[in-house]
């Protein structure tokens, strides 16, 4: 058993509990205005994918018009629900993994309200036509400053918990915390300076644009998302990281290389071949951390995989982490030019961006919630049916985006392609598939009412009151033979 | 848990809603934080995957980037840079490009197709693909041209002194724009025009050519192509190179 970790001590215990409760006002505020965000932006998407399948419909009103209802989709799900609900995990993970207690929950649950209000700003606007058309930064010029004030009093707690730490070495999920509280800043303070102050020409704005898009991600969602796996997944199955030093080599390849990319979505456009091509180098390297986070999340899982039986926090964190793999091999294999001049331009974009913002980082923040939301209420999940339904119509809905979406872009690609053919002819033959895309939304939508009910439930303390943590499945003679699979002994499974 | 009672007392959330003690035992089943350090297992099937992936990215960097070199190269194979746009029925002003250079780069874009046989610079492979610098057939009447690249060529075809036999691919899929501006770019980068010809197909002419070619769908024999009279022109006005308007007092 030297692999396995020790049982918590009573002062481990204490003092866990301390922590939870005086993170109880931030992070709940968080997670609870997220999932308000997600339900929206899931409606949004499924709204925006309709009328492209339609473009008939609603014709008459202005507001459901494709132009607006999708950026609204996006910024909605990016900043609304994405953002938020990171804060929140890093905020507990932070404090959890420093082993200190919040100090400023009101100011926190201020600068939220100021994201909040902001936000709800942006995504009125753009809605509305008011915004700048430049994805993921269409909110109106005059907006990005209150949000940047706002992260930076987060990000400012977050590096002051880390200042005030007990533990001396910082494990993997809290690197990875300050990494994404820095980075972010950065990325976004020089894409809204370049494009929203410094006009410069028309064609360096779009390259900016994509750099900023592709930096948010591995910038951001992919260490957010990775500090959470990092730490559900060694916390429920009880055992530490595979490789540890792995996940530090990792950690520092992602550093180095996030900066670099992005050109790689213009492969066959007019830059300059090296810029393009350093991209996509940058793309390939990536492979190494992905890789490593492949043979971590195996190597620490195996033999221990039939816990996801269970634990509805480990299964959604899988999931996410299994999509994060697959997300970096299509990418990379996307920057080939023979096969990113059939894909590039087409919806097989906006699949890659779903499957990299919803595939990976929601789920493992699903998983996260799921865990965070018992300690910090102190009751327990109301329904292990919701839960099952929100993880399957989840997880259908998005394997349905990113296939479907791929399959569009390839039908399109070709036709694009060729510059002097007719442009709605790409259109046209992407159209079918777009169905799809308006039917996984509407599923998509569905699980996160069910997830958005249980929430609001715990929210106000209506959550069930029992000893035991709500497991996917408890059918006991299931939960036995899982166990002695596990090598067991009956009360460890309960790790929720 | 041996020390249950004190563990409980010190778990009640005493302001807040949750009470610990009524079964709130989430915070007590789990295990201890993960720490930093641990397992240095550095797997030997990622550290072959890494080494593979090394090389994978600087093949790509050599075999995109150029080396660096020049900042006029791009990914795209026969990417030409886009000429700015002529406004129909506006006045050049002489910052405008010629209408004439906006056709001819468009016609070295469609040339791309042509390439693989007929070589960048048009001379084409020996003994295989025939030349089209200094070709009669270049040189010639446009109609002849223009049926050659409408249903391409099948059998021996003599071009400038040798007979070629490979089959020559229709063209007749691309649109009549982009016909026009190969032919364009053929005759006037390869060819040696008669004193005081420009060289130039226009849009008109190559359509003008299609409803001539009619519906035929075989390749065309030297000997069908023979029967065409040499000099013979497609119709279709003079147009003037720097607007492509046709020339005043038509
Ligand atoms: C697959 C190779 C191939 C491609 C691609 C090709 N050609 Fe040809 N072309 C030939 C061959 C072979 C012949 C000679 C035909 C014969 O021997 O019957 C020929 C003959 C010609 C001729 C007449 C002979 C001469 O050399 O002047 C012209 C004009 C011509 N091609 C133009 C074009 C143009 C324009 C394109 C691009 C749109 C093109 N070809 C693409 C193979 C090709």
């Amino acid at each position: 058993m030297s692999e396995t970790m020790q049982e918590a001590s009573v002062q481990d215990i204490q003092e866990r509990a301390a922590i939870d409760k005086s993170a109880r006002l931030p992070v709940l505020f968080f997670f609870t205005s997220a999932a308000g965000w997600l339900f929206l932006a899931t409606l949004l998407g499924f709204a925006s994918s309709v009328k492209l399948a339609a473009p008939e419909l609603w014709d008459a009103c202005p507001w459901l018009a494709y132009g607006q209802l999708f950026p609204a989709h996006m910024d909605s799900l990016i900043y609304g629900w994405g953002m938020q609900a990171g804060f929140g995990v890093m905020i507990w993970l932070m404090a959890r993994l420093c082993r200190v207690e919040i100090k400023n929950g009101v100011t926190l649950v201020a600068a939220g309200f100021v994201w909040n209000l902001t936000i709800l700003f942006g995504v009125v606007a753009v809605w509305s036509g008011y915004g700048n058309s430049m994805p993921w930064l269409d909110f109106p010029a005059y907006l990005w400053p209150a949000m940047f004030l706002s992260y930076a009093v987060i990000a400012g707690s977050l590096l002051m918990m880390f200042r005030r730490r007990r533990e001396g070495e910082a494990y993997i999920s809290q690197k990875y915390i300050f990494g994404a509280a820095l980075w972010f800043p950065w990325i976004f303070a020089v894409a809204n300076l370049i494009l929203n102050h410094t006009g410069g020409s028309a064609l360096m704005n779009a390259g900016v644009n994509a750099w900023f898009m592709n930096n948010l991600i591995y910038f951001w969602f992919v260490p957010v998302g990775l500090a959470s796996a990092y730490y559900i997944i060694p916390k429920i199955v009880g055992r530490p990281i595979y490789s540890y030093q792995l996940a530090q080599i990792a950690f520092w390849a992602l550093a180095v290389l996030a900066g670099w990319t992005g050109f790689n979505r213009f492969l066959g456009g007019p830059f300059p071949s090296w810029m393009p091509a350093i991209s996509g180098t940058a793309i390939i390297l990536m492979l190494l951390p992905i890789g490593a986070v492949a043979v971590n999340l195996l190597g620490t899982i195996s033999g221990r995989g039939s816990l996801m039986h269970f634990s509805p926090s480990l299964r959604f964190t899988v999931f996410g982490g299994i999509m994060f793999n697959l997300y970096g091999l299509l990418v990379a294999f996307s920057s080939y030019f023979d096969i990113s001049r059939l894909l590039q331009f087409s919806y097989a974009t906006l699949g890659y961006d779903i499957m990299v913002v919803y595939g990976f980082f929601s789920m493992v923040v699903f998983g996260a919630i799921y865990f965070i939301v018992p300690r910090i209420t102190g009751c327990e999940w109301p329904s292990a049916k919701l839960i099952r339904f929100h993880f399957w119509y989840s997880s259908y809905g998005i394997i349905t985006i990113v296939a479907f979406m791929i399959f569009a872009g390839l039908a399109q690609g070709g036709a694009i392609d060729d510059w002097s053919g007719d442009f709605m002819d790409s259109v046209r033959r992407g159209k079918g598939y777009i169905v799809a895309l308006a039917v996984a939304w509407a599923l998509i939508s569905v699980a996160n009412l069910a997830f958005y009910y249980q929430l609001l439930m715990m929210a106000c303390g209506k959550g069930r009151k029992s000893e035991g943590p709500t497991l996917i499945h408890k059918n006991p003679g299931e939960a036995a033979s899982a166990e002695a699979a596990a090598g067991f002994a009956p009360e460890d499974t309960a790790k929720a | 848990m041996d020390d249950k009672n004190s563990t409980e007392s010190n778990l009640d959330y005493q302001g807040g809603r949750a009470a610990v003690r009524d079964g709130h035992d989430s915070v007590r089943r789990e295990k201890p934080e993960p720490v930093a350090g641990g397992s240095n297992k550095v797997l030997i099937s990622w550290v072959v995957g890494a080494g593979i992936v090394l090389v994978m990215a600087g093949g790509y960097l050599g075999g995109y980037s150029n080396f660096f070199d020049s900042s006029d190269s791009y990914i795209y194979p026969g990417y030409v840079a886009a000429a700015r746009p002529v406004v129909e029925g506006v006045d050049t002003d002489a910052e405008q490009e010629p209408w004439i250079e906006v056709w001819m780069k468009d016609g070295k874009k469609v040339y791309t197709n042509c390439i693989a046989c007929h070589q960048a610079a048009g001379t084409g492979t020996p003994g295989l693909f025939p030349p089209l610098k200094g070709s009669e057939w270049v040189d010639g009447g446009t109609e002849r041209l223009g049926m050659i690249v409408l249903s391409g060529v099948l059998g021996p075809l003599n071009v400038s002194g040798s007979t070629y036999n490979q089959p020559m691919p229709a063209w007749g899929a691309l649109n009549d724009e982009k016909l026009a501006q190969v032919l364009t770019y053929i005759r006037r980068e390869f060819g040696e025009l008669p004193e005081g010809q420009s060289g130039v197909v226009t849009k008109e002419m190559m359509k003008a050519a299609r409803e001539k070619h009619g519906k035929r769908t075989s390749p065309w024999t030297e000997a069908d192509l023979l029967a065409i009279p040499g000099d013979a022109e497609l119709p279709g006005v003079e147009v003037d190179l720097n607007t492509g308007q046709p020339v005043a007092g038509e």
